[in-house]
């Protein structure tokens, strides 16, 4: 039914937009560039829906799945209900990146700023690790502290570099691209999103048992033949690099992350095998209509979808949690 | 107290005020014995300056620009914040007057200049980013005056237009006692905008200003209208409130302009602008970027100043 509800989104979102294109318009488009009809959309139309819409609302089902992913692994690999794919400081390496290249003057372009997060992201990763698994296992703990440290210290040196270096003008620019935003998801962007989204899920899919057997805690998991320590790593790699190709085409947005999971719970309970492709598939549409809304609210103006997530996802997540606690009594 | 202060000074700033005051060989302007006090209401705040100042300090380009059309450079004790080169008429004066700080000075900086008064061009520099608050330097008996233009938002003209440019000119020349100086100015420029202005084609003007992602463009009530308004031409985002708005590449496809005016700034340079929308995959094929129909505005023309004739000539020079 999700799948399903997936599809109807992207179709739907589709036809939605600032410009005032018919249905029929939208439709003949796709149809032309999948080679099902012959194109007699003006240029720019074909342009509107093809180039711009059509790959920002699939890219903003590909992140939303991915973070609300991501969330759920972290969540369960790190036995901490506060998790979220920004757990690992890759979102803070991420905005440190961005904000380096933009300050330094390497290029204001996409690919050079979605660059810098990527490497940014990997950066701060990589000292989560090495600060956590220093001389010893990576204690979920300890994960979580050098993750928080980690953010901190990005965090930190981003509004340094930022106040010290960067014109007020530049700045502006910088925070559309920190409050996260799908408005330059095009088709390159989006490949990269979905093969590492598709790559990630594999593996998460794969160590769907071994993560239910986390949620009963490390010996557990061990005692049912689980290898914890193996195992625990490549989920954290996978989560980071995952979160490392998302905040480098969106920017970091919140919520979504931390908030799907527990939804999600709600309605699958605990096992991950059922709960992994639900979760991304509600990730996927939540960021969809977010998404959608960021661009056709204010219209013309636009906003960072970063800024919505939680203002329509927190409403949602009050119902589902009053639902939740009546069905438990 | 003073001399320790000063011992601790750098030495430059030390040596920079020296020379200020014995370079001063020039005849000042007489100021006119009739220059009583001047009161006005600037931002909202009642400002009463009992006799022309002497020691004027200037923020941001457009506040030190207006001072030197005016012919002020000899009361000037200090500037502060330039977006852009000072325009080659002024070089010679602006060469003169200490330069306090690359952006805004600290107050402690600016209090060690020993002002009588502090004109800026954005409210920004009455902040804690700048010289702190305005009421703590009008209790110190410093006069100051804020471009209307940049004013916060609820004293600010609802929708600026090249008078409130000029009622500036007015006011400044007013509180330095040289009135007439403000009309030969004005005068001058209002002349060249009618002469720029005149037979321009109609046309839909897009206003980039900077953003990749959501591109930040000229709305409905700033200098970027201001200019599009006074050169005669039509502003496609004319919908969207404010001085600057974000929208999308869409909305931007959508309403097709005829023309893309590209702000070029040292922090966002046209040249990059152009290449981004010929590289876009959409925006490429956009008539306007197809036929090149493009025009290059420093930023330093789009704030309220002295400069804003620049643009409009520019902008009106390319639809002609």
């Amino acid at each position: 039914m999700l799948a399903a509800g997936l599809v109807l989104s992207v179709g739907a979102a589709v036809t939605v937009g600032p410009a005032d294109l018919s249905m029929g318009t939208v439709w003949s488009v796709v149809a032309a560039h999948t080679g099902l009809a012959e194109s007699t959309v003006p240029l720019l139309r074909d342009h509107i829906v093809w180039e711009l819409r059509l790959p920002r609302v699939i890219a903003a089902a590909v992140v939303g799945a991915g973070l609300a992913v991501v969330g759920a692994v972290l969540q369960t690999v790190t036995r901490n209900p506060l998790a979220d794919p920004y757990l690992l400081g890759v979102s803070s390496g991420a905005s440190l990146g961005a904000v380096g290249v933009i300050v330094l003057g390497l290029g204001a372009g996409v690919a050079a700023l979605a660059g810098g997060a990527f490497l940014g992201a990997l950066a701060a990763f990589a000292l989560v690790l090495l600060i956590a698994g220093w001389r010893g296992t990576l204690r979920p703990t300890r994960v979580v502290l050098a993750g928080v440290a980690i953010a901190q210290l990005c965090a930190a040196l981003t509004s340094f570099v930022i106040i010290w270096a960067a014109d007020p003008h530049a700045t502006q620019s910088i925070t559309f691209w920190l409050s996260g935003s799908m408005a330059r998801a095009d088709w390159t962007a989006l490949a990269w999103a979905g093969v590492a989204l598709g790559v990630a899920l594999v593996v998460i899919l794969w160590h769907a048992r071994a993560l239910n057997a986390f949620a009963f805690g490390e010996e557990a998991a061990a005692a049912l033949g689980i290898a914890v320590g193996r195992v625990r790593w490549v989920l954290l790699v996978v989560a980071a690099l995952l979160t490392a190709v998302l905040v480098a085409v969106s920017g970091a947005i919140g919520f979504v992350g931390l908030i799907l999971p527990h939804a999600a719970r709600f309605v699958t309970g605990p096992d991950h095998r059922r709960l992994l492709p639900v979760v991304a598939l509600a990730g996927a549409i939540f960021l969809i209509w977010v998404d959608t809304a960021a661009r056709t609210v204010f219209e013309p103006r636009e906003l960072p979808a970063g800024v919505l997530t939680a203002v329509i996802g927190v409403p949602a997540f009050v119902i589902l949690l009053s639902r939740g606690r009546d069905a438990a009594r | 107290m003073r001399s320790p202060m000063r011992a601790l000074a750098p030495l430059s700033v030390v040596f920079i005020l020296l020379t200020g005051c014995g370079a001063d060989t020039e005849p000042a302007a007489p100021a006119p014995a009739s220059a009583g006090p001047v009161a006005l209401t600037n931002c909202g705040t009642p400002v009463t300056i009992a006799k022309p100042p002497q020691r004027a300090v200037t923020m941001n380009q457009s506040a030190t620009e207006i001072m030197l059309a005016l012919g002020l450079q000899d009361r000037m004790i200090g500037t502060a914040y330039l977006d852009d080169q000072v325009l080659p008429d002024y070089a010679a004066a602006y060469a003169k007057v200490p330069v306090l700080a690359k952006e805004y000075p600290s107050k402690e900086k600016l209090l060690e200049a020993e002002p009588d008064f502090v004109y800026a061009s954005f409210n920004s520099a009455f902040s804690d980013e700048g010289v702190g608050d305005r009421a703590d330097w009008q209790n110190l008996g410093v006069g100051t005056y804020i471009s209307p233009a940049g004013c916060p938002k609820d004293t600010r003209p609802e929708k600026l237009a090249i008078d409130d440019v000029f009622g500036e000119i007015r006011e400044v020349a007013a509180v330095f006692g040289v009135p007439e100086r403000a009309e030969t100015l004005t005068t001058a420029q209002r002349d060249r905008i009618a002469k720029a202005a005149a037979n321009v084609k109609a046309a839909k003007v897009l206003w980039w200003d900077g953003g990749s992602d959501a591109p930040s463009v000229g709305a409905c009530c700033g200098g970027p209208a201001m200019i599009m308004t006074a050169a005669g031409v039509t502003n496609a985002f004319a919908d969207l409130d404010g001085s600057w708005g974000d929208t999308s590449w869409e909305t931007v496809t959508e309403r097709n302009p005829d023309v893309i005016v590209l702000i070029d700034a040292t922090w966002d340079p046209a040249d990059k602008k152009r290449a981004f929308l010929e590289k876009h995959a959409t925006l490429k094929d956009l008539p306007a970027v197809k036929a090149k129909k493009y025009v290059v505005i420093p930023f330093s023309s789009t704030s309220a100043g002295v400069r804003n004739v620049l643009a409009v000539e520019a902008l009106a020079g390319a639809l002609r």
